[in-house]
Parts: C-alpha cells; structure tokens; sequence
C-alpha cells in the first residue's frame, strides 16, 4: 500500500525559503484577489492596483521604508529576548515608554544644539524602555512570574499612561483642549534626508542593525545569548548567570523597542499623541519570528510587511475595498509562509508498503 | 538564510527595476467609485472628457460601516459621488501620525482636486500636504489650523446637544441623567455642557453624570458604562460614542436614551426619544460645487450650525409627549432661524466659579477649547 | 456606595467575566494539550459574527451559540494544522490568526452592522433568584452565564477524571512518553486545539448574543487577550480561571461605577486597575508559592518520526 510519507532532511534545504516564501505569497495572493472576485471586483483590476500600490512607484517605496523604521526597530528588540526564549510581548508597552521620555526630554531641553538633545532623546527613549521591561522581568526572576503576562498587561498601563500624560499635564495650551503635546523645537526632530521623504531614523536602523549582528557575531555574551535554548538550560544551573542574561536581553529589548517609539515620535509626527501607538510592538513579534530573528532576514521583512500595507491602502484607495481586506491578506500570508517553512526541514515522498 | 537574503534581494532589486519602468503608467479603467453596492460594475463608463471630471478624496480614521461618526461622514460622501463630474473615493480606517500623513499625500499625487480629512487628528499631516502640494485643496474637519490651500470646518453640534438636553431634562423623573462620552476633549465636553445647560433649563434639578470610556468603539464597554450609570439611578442615557450600545441597556432597562452620530432609534424603537445627527451631505456637495466654480476660498474656519442644517436632531421617538414636543420645536426654530445663546452667560463651572459672565456671549476660541464642566454635572474632565 | 450599587456592581462582573470565562477555559484547554493559540482574539470575533448571523437568519440563539462554537472551531482547525501538522512556529500562527480573524470579521460582518438578532435575555431562578446579594448577583443572569457556572467544574472532572483528559494533559507535559505509552500525542494535540478552539467560540458568541444583542464590529475589542493572560494567571487551572475572570471583569465594572458616582480620580488612571491587578495578584500568588508550571511541552512542536 503506498502512503505518502514524511521524511526529515538530512539538511535544511538551502534556498527553499525564498521558493517557499513566494511561493506562500502568490498562492495568498491569489486567493485574496479571488475573494474579491466573490465581491464583484475585478481581481484582475485589483492585481494591477497592489501591483501599482507596492512597487509601481517610487513613492510607495519610499513610503514602506518610512513604515518599516519602527518596526525594525521594534522586531530586533523582539528578537533579541526571543533568542534566549524570553517571551518579550511587551514591545508595544516599551515603544510608549520611549516614545513618553523622549518627549520629555525634547519638551524640557528645547534650547539644547540638535545634537546634543537628540542624543539625550535617545538615551532618555533607551533607558525607560529598558526600564519598561526590566519591571518583568525582576518579576520573572524573583516570583517566577510569566513573563508573557507581566508584558502584555504592561502594554495596556504603558499605553493608559501615555493617554494620562497627553490628556494631563504635557496638553498643549495651544491645542485646543485637545490630547497633544506641544510640538517639538526644530532641535528635537529627526530630520529628512536630503531631498527625499526618508528621514535619519533609517541612519538609526542601520546603526541599531550593525550593532545587533556585531554583539551577537563578536562578543562573548552575544555567543552565550546565541547559544540560545540550550545554553538558557545549562545557564539556569549556574544561577546568578541566567539571571544576569535574562535581565540583559530584556533590558536591551525593550531599549530597541524604546528607541523605535522615540524615533517614530521625532521623526514622524513631531510630537507625541495618542495616535503614535499603531501596533508595531505586536507586528514586530510577527516579523521577528518569520525573519527567524536574524538582523537582515528582519530587515526585508518589515519593508515588505510596511510594502504590503502601503499597497493594501492603494486598493481602498482604487477600489473602495474595505481596509479590512488588509488584514485577511496579512493573516493568509502568514499562515502559508507558516505552513510553507515546513518543507524546507522536511519533504513529502510516496512510499510504498510498510 | 545568508543565500535566501541574497536571492531576495536581488529578486527585489529586479522588481524595482521592472517596477521604476512602469512608473508612469497608469491603471487602465477606473471604477466607478459607486462603492455602496458590492456588485456594482467595475469598468468605468469614462464620460466622454468634455470636462476632466473633478476628484474628491475623503480619508476617514475609522471603519465607515460602525454607524458612528465616519459612517455620518460617509452619507456626505455618498451625497457627492452621486454628483455629476465627480469621482469620489475613500480611504478607512487611517491611523492618525505618519499612515494619515501618506496616505493624504497619495491623494495629492494621484492630482485629486478635493480632500476632506475628518479626523481632529489629521491636522498636522493635512496642512504638511496642503504645503507640499498647493494645487490641491483640503478641508479638515474639527481641526484649528489652515492654509491659502486649506480650511477647516466643523459643525456647531453643541446646539442639537441643547435640544437633546432639552428632552432629556422634561422626559426625567429621577433628575439623574446619564452620558456615555469617549473621551475629554473639547467636542465632547462642549457638547455635554450644552445637553446640560439646556436639561437644566427646563428643569433646574436635572443633574448629568459623566462616565469616560476612553474608547471610541468598544460596544461591551459602552453598554457596561450605561449599565453603571442606570444602576445610580439614571433614567435617561445620552451618549458621545460611535455604536449604540448604550441604546440598547437603556431599553433593556425601562430607561429612555438619546442617540449620536445618526439616527439611532432602529437600536431602541422604545427607548429612543431622538438623536442629535449630523447631515454633512448638504455641506460637502455644496463646497464641491465651490471647489467647481472657482470660488472656493482656503484660510477659513468654518463652523457651521443648525441654522445652515449640518446639525440636526432626528424624528422624536414615539414615546416623546406633544408638550415637550412643542417647547423644543421651538428652541429648534430659534437655533434654526441663527439665533443661538446657549453660552451666553451667566454661566459656572463645577465649583461655582463664574466662567461665562452674565449677558456675554463666549467666542468661539473658547468654545472651541473648552475643558471645563458646566454646574450640574458630576463628573471630571481628565 | 450603598449596599445596592454594590450588588449591582457584582452582577456586573459576573456579566462582564462570562465571556472572558469561556475563551480561557477554552484556551486553558488548548493549551494543557500543549498547543499555544494566541488566535483567541480572532476567534472570539469572528464566533460572534457567525453567533449572530446563524441566530438571526435561524431565528434559534441556540443554535447561533452553538455556530459560534463550530466557527471558533474551524479556526482553531487552522491553527492546528499549521502547528500540528506543519509545525509551523506556533506564536506566529496564533498572531496570525488574530490577524486574519479580524481583518475577516470586519469584512463579511460590515452589511450587518446595526441589524438585531435573538438574543438571550436574563431571568431569575426560582428560589435562588431571590436569595439577598447572592440572588441578584448569581441568579439573575441569561442562560449562558448559569452554563458557565457548570463549565469549570465539567473542565475540571474530565482532565482530572476521565482517561481523555489524562491523556490531553500527559501530552502537553511530555508528548514523547504519551506516545511509548501507546497515546496519539497529534491527533489528541489537535482534539485540545479544536476543542478549546470551540468553548472560545462560545465565548465569542456569548459577546453578540447575550451581552448585546446588536451587530457591531469590534465586539471582542482585546479580550481574547486578556483570555491569554489569564490561563496564565489562573496556572491551568479551572478553578483559578473563574477567580481571574470575575476579577477582571468586577475590577473593569468597579472603575465604570466609581467614575458614575463622581470620582475626581483621573480615568486614564482607573482603568489601568484591572491590569495592575492582575500582576499583583499574580506576583502575590506565585510568592505565596501557588503557583504551577505551564505544561512542559508547550508551544513545542512534536516532530515527526524520522
């Protein structure tokens, strides 16, 4: 009797990502844009508005670059705790917490050289979302609480607390009454670079980026943190160590996350409301984990991910397609790639008898 | 993974290329933007191009179909695709920040003559377009800044909020009136103080109590936020959010409501005494037809009331007597015919301090950045 | 407060923590098999659409809650097969199936908005119903919160009781000796994923039929999240899922009451009671060292054989 079987590999096989990876996209594609087919859309006209809507032009290029800073940033903060299985949920929370002391700095030192003050911005953004999830994981450490948990409510109060802020004490007079900071001096924004609508966040990725790949390729305790679900295992007998490292890739991850908040507020909006928190810390998890936390893979994620996302809003735009439309395509991507990576450790072979 | 990175990027790199080729086509047939039926066509009939047809854009931040403030948006919307020349379109669901700021500009590039940007939020973004692209002309709605190419414009809903006060004031017996509000902005707290100022002159013993949300859009919440309200003894629920939840508890429990946005009482066929709507249709097609003949003018600050129809308050429920009927008919023609003193002083605040002094009427900078609570209300503004 | 608003207020979280109830004991169960779903939100939405449009067009609520349970289901299928079958990482999938769910909610549930359908109404037991305090806060309620009265204790006798439980639970700690045992660890892996991808359905579905009876979009509005947390909190156990529920919900309903009373508190500050309660009760149980581990294989993928 012959059954179809599954066999391991003997190695992963090389390459099969990408074929993978298109090949989950085109067969999400296609099935999205035949739904719109059942909505009596054209999917022929709706293939062609994505198309123009991603790469079709410049503009949408650039724009998915300028979507991608914060999750970048975000995703290698993910990362960084997802290497040594910290569950790290919390980047959300941690990119508020940034986003908040940034604005503190840059409302109180307005008169600081650019420099200067945007350097303290991002210490100020580094240090409170460190700080931010630093909180569970003492939590995790002394009570031995989930840090799964301790992050996701974190989110919750982080964000509640910027609404505080903003509706309290940082209102701007001159608003209106309504739930804005005053806007940052020219000193406290991250500029434009050159001509175009990039802006210097994307000097912050790239720096942020090198960095990760540096400490985890040349350093001793990147090696060890590297070292992952095995080592996490042997560093747990060793006590003070894994506590000492649990603490670090948590401190380090939400500092990232931190410091996407405080570029996304200097560079994109120029000063801080409510508005600036979008759900990059959870579409980072997402982009981490498919980008198997490594910098580079990460890096091309999120510009296809923030890709996707511009063109989605060229077929609402187009087509008066329902923003939802968005996320079922997200959603069925995912899945397929999900499913799809299957093959590249396994395949499938008919065999017969026993 | 080194090797896949590679193979993708090259990949891409050959699809930029591809894709900076076809830059300047454009997508051959556009739909019809008539995009209420589903099953509408989706070839374009193009009019034969006597006149270029003019593009009006509208970028909501919520989804139209909740009933709720870009679901009243979106009636105007409607108004004006159906006009002659026009290709309308809409965005949903646009968050405020850096997606708003895109997806304005994309408007602007794709040559659209006319966009209206609804959210308080889009300010910034909005007049960063108008900057870069002054060929375009925006109008932003509940907003305070412009520009030689944008206005903003808003609607004087404080005074249907007056007459829904009114109602609410007569039809309680417990004087205890409760409100279901989002969040403690000016709008909202503007216009819990006109419903106030007008249950109470009708009916100096009313007391409105205020419970936050802090959400535009949670339905459960909403309905537990009146069901706290009722539980402190309040027989009429009014609200400033976008789903009729709280309609719903009101009529669960004996209660009367009072809708917003549009016309709720289909929530609350027994409950509801009426709602206090908006009809940005009027409007929009008449600025189009501005934007058409040229006379359009940027600079403004529009703010229009009940007297050019923008506010209204929708048909009064079944269970609204004749008598209370006639007393807020006639505040309604007063407000109507453009004469409006809801806050014209003497007027307090919560802890009795004189805001509006006797016989003034407070400008509209003050109105427009009210927060602070009219005597009567139990309740904070943070 | 009087002693009135006080009992109103625990009816309220009894109300509140009912949905909640149902998608953590569905997610507990998911997870003791060792499949991690953080779908649930996705789920709950797409189960109160499919609850409410099964109710309206039926005219039935009870087959519309029992829709709500399949469709939840067939999501929680899904996942499965991309985590059990595909061993697709299993926090992506259920990420991405909260994407999807809503992104499909929002689509096909859009047409409906504002239409009503029958829905369950509260009524009193008799005798119990009129018992002082504990009448009105238990036995007033709809017929589905009597149903999740019952539920954790059914949860509880069937893991603890019956050879399936067993069998559900020794896969999520060890699917290896489940299997030299002569257990299937996949096909009960995916029983525990259907399965409390069904009672989250009922949760999702309890949202459109019984707490309102409208269609809105929006309705789960982030407790499938808070589901998540509290099988956490509650450390997989059924008893302990009802404490958080309640919590949660009572905590949530407090804060609205205390603002309707007339309070001077800032409400950006109340409404993050709920969750800092949440870690404090949670960091004060496993102090008092209460707590239990998640089971060991969870979140792991069981490879094939060779």
């Amino acid at each position: 009797m012959a059954a179809l079987r599954v066999i391991k590999r003997d190695e992963p096989w090389k390459g099969g990502a990408l074929v993978i990876v298109l090949g989950a996209l085109a067969f999400s594609l296609a099935a999205a844009i035949l739904m719109l087919a059942a909505q009596g859309k054209s999917p022929l006209l709706g293939a062609q508005v994505l198309w123009q809507g991603t790469f079709g032009h410049l503009f949408a290029l650039e724009d998915a670059l300028r979507k991608a800073v914060p999750i970048f940033l975000c995703s290698l903060g993910v990362a960084v705790a997802f290497r040594m299985q910290v569950w790290n949920i919390g980047a959300e929370g941690q990119f508020a917490l940034g986003a908040i002391a940034a604005t503190w700095a840059a409302l109180t030192f307005p008169g600081l050289p650019k420099i200067l003050l945007l350097s303290f911005m991002f210490l100020a953004a580094l240090a409170a979302g460190g700080f931010w999830a630093f909180i569970p994981a003492w939590l995790k450490l002394r009570f031995k609480v989930n840090e799964i948990i301790t992050t996701l409510m974190l989110n919750y109060i982080a964000i509640l607390l910027l609404d505080y802020l903003v509706f309290g004490v940082w209102k701007d007079p001159s608003s209106f009454g309504f739930p804005m900071t005053p806007e940052f001096g020219p000193n406290a924004i991250l500029g434009p670079i050159g001509g175009t609508r990039l802006h210097w966040g994307l000097a912050v990725c790239a720096v942020a980026g090198v960095g990760f790949w540096a400490f985890f390729r040349f350093t001793i305790l990147g090696y060890e943190l590297k070292a992952g679900g095995e080592g996490a295992r042997v560093a747990r007998y060793a006590g003070l160590r894994y506590g000492f490292l649990v603490a670090f890739v948590m401190i380090a991850s939400g500092a990232l996350a931190g410091l996407a908040g405080c570029v996304e507020t200097s560079a994109s909006l120029g000063r801080l409301q409510p508005s600036i928190m979008t759900g990059y810390g959870y579409t980072a998890i997402v982009v981490a984990w498919l980008a198997r936390l490594e910098p580079l893979p990460i890096a091309l994620a999120s510009f296809l991910l923030a890709l996707l996302r511009v063109g989605v809003e060229n077929l609402q735009l187009e087509m008066q397609i329902p923003a939802a439309y968005g996320s079922i395509m997200e959603g069925l991507i995912l899945l397929t790639v999900l499913a799809g990576q299957f093959f590249q450790t396994y395949r499938l072979e008919w065999r017969r008898g026993e | 993974m080194q090797r896949m990175c590679r193979m993708l990027a090259l990949c891409l790199a050959a699809v930029f290329i591809f894709g900076l080729a076809a830059c300047d086509q454009k997508p051959e047939q556009k739909p019809a933007a008539q995009s209420a039926q589903p099953a509408a066509e989706t070839k374009a009939a193009p009019a034969p191009a006597a006149e270029k047809k003019l593009k009006i854009g509208f970028v909501y931040v919520s989804p139209v179909g909740d009933a709720g403030y870009s679901y009243a948006h979106h009636m105007g919307y409607k108004a004006v695709a159906a006009l002659p020349g026009v290709e309308a379109s809409y965005v949903e669901s646009v968050a405020e920040g850096a997606d708003s700021e895109r997806v304005i500009t994309n408007m602007a590039r794709k040559d659209f003559d006319l966009i209206f940007s609804t959210s308080f939020g889009f300010m910034d973004p909005s007049l960063k377009v108008a900057k870069e692209f002054p060929n375009v002309k925006i109008m932003h709605c509940s907003g305070f800044k412009t520009a030689p190419n944008m206005s903003n414009y808003f609607g004087r809903m404080y005074q249907a909020r007056y007459l829904t006060g009114m109602i609410a004031g007569l039809m309680t017996k417990k004087n205890i009136i409760g409100y279901v509000a989002a969040f403690p902005i000016p709008e909202v707290i503007r216009g819990i103080n006109a419903f106030t100022l007008g249950a109470r002159s009708v009916n100096p013993q009313a007391q409105v109590r205020v419970v936050w949300t802090k959400t535009w859009y949670d339905p459960a919440l909403e309905k537990d936020a009146a069901v706290s309200l009722l539980d402190v003894g309040a027989d009429v629920l009014t609200q400033h959010q976008d789903s009729p939840a709280p309609q719903e508890a009101a009529q669960q429990r004996g209660a009367y409501c009072i809708g917003y946005n549009s016309d709720m009482s289909s929530f609350a066929p027994k409950a509801n005494l009426t709602s206090a709507v908006w009809n940005w249709a009027p409007f929009y097609v008449k600025t189009v037809e501005e934007v058409r003949n040229g006379v359009w003018k940027g600079g403004q600050a529009i703010w229009e009331g009940m007297d050019k129809g923008v506010v209204d308050i929708a048909p009064y429920g079944a269970a609204v007597p004749e008598d209370v009927k006639a007393k807020v008919e006639a505040k309604r023609a007063e407000l109507k015919a453009g004469k409006d003193e809801i806050f014209v002083g003497p007027i307090k605040d919560q802890s009795g301090k004189e805001r509006i002094a006797a016989g003034q009427k407070a400008p509209d900078a003050d109105l427009l950045g009210m927060t602070w609570f009219v005597e009567g209300i139990v309740g904070t503004t943070e | 407060m009087e002693l009135e608003i006080v009992v109103a207020l625990l009816a309220a979280a009894v109300q509140s923590g009912t949905p909640v109830l149902f998608a953590t004991l569905g997610e507990m169960l998911s997870e003791k098999g060792g499949v991690l779903n953080l779908g649930v939100e996705g789920m709950m939405s797409v189960a109160a659409l499919a609850a409410f449009l099964t109710s309206s067009f039926t005219g039935s609520p009870w087959l519309g809650f029992l829709a709500g349970g399949l469709a939840g289901a067939a999501l929680a299928t899904l996942h499965g097969v991309v985590c059990v079958g595909f061993l697709g990482n299993q926090v992506v999938s259920g990420l991405a199936l909260t994407i999807l769910g809503l992104g499909l909610t929002h689509f096909f549930g859009t047409p409906y908005i504002g239409l009503a359908a029958p829905g369950f109404s509260k009524f009193a037991v008799p005798v119990l119903g009129d018992l002082p305090g504990l009448g009105p806060i238990l036995f007033r309620q709809d017929a589905l919160v009597y149903l999740s009265y019952v539920l954790p204790l059914l949860f509880w006798f069937v893991m603890r009781r019956t050879s399936l439980g067993l069998a559900v639970t020794a896969t999520g700690e060890m699917p290896a000796a489940a299997a030299a045992a002569g257990l299937k660890p996949l096909r009960l892996r995916y029983l525990a994923a259907v399965g409390g991808g069904f009672l989250v359905g009922l949760g999702g579905a309890y949202l459109s039929l019984a707490y309102t009876h409208l269609w809105t979009n929006g309705l789960s509005a982030g407790r499938g999240w808070i589901a998540v947390a509290l099988v956490i909190f509650a450390f997989w156990r059924p008893g302990r899922a009802v404490v958080g529920a309640y919590l949660f919900g009572g905590v949530m309903a407090f804060q609205l009451r205390l603002q309707a009373t007339g309070t001077n508190l800032p409400s950006s500050l109340l409404l993050m009671l709920p969750y800092a309660l949440t870690v404090i009760v949670l960091v004060l149980s496993a102090w008092r060292g209460q707590g239990t581990d998640a089971p060991a294989a969870l979140g792991v993928n069981i490879e094939p054989e060779g």
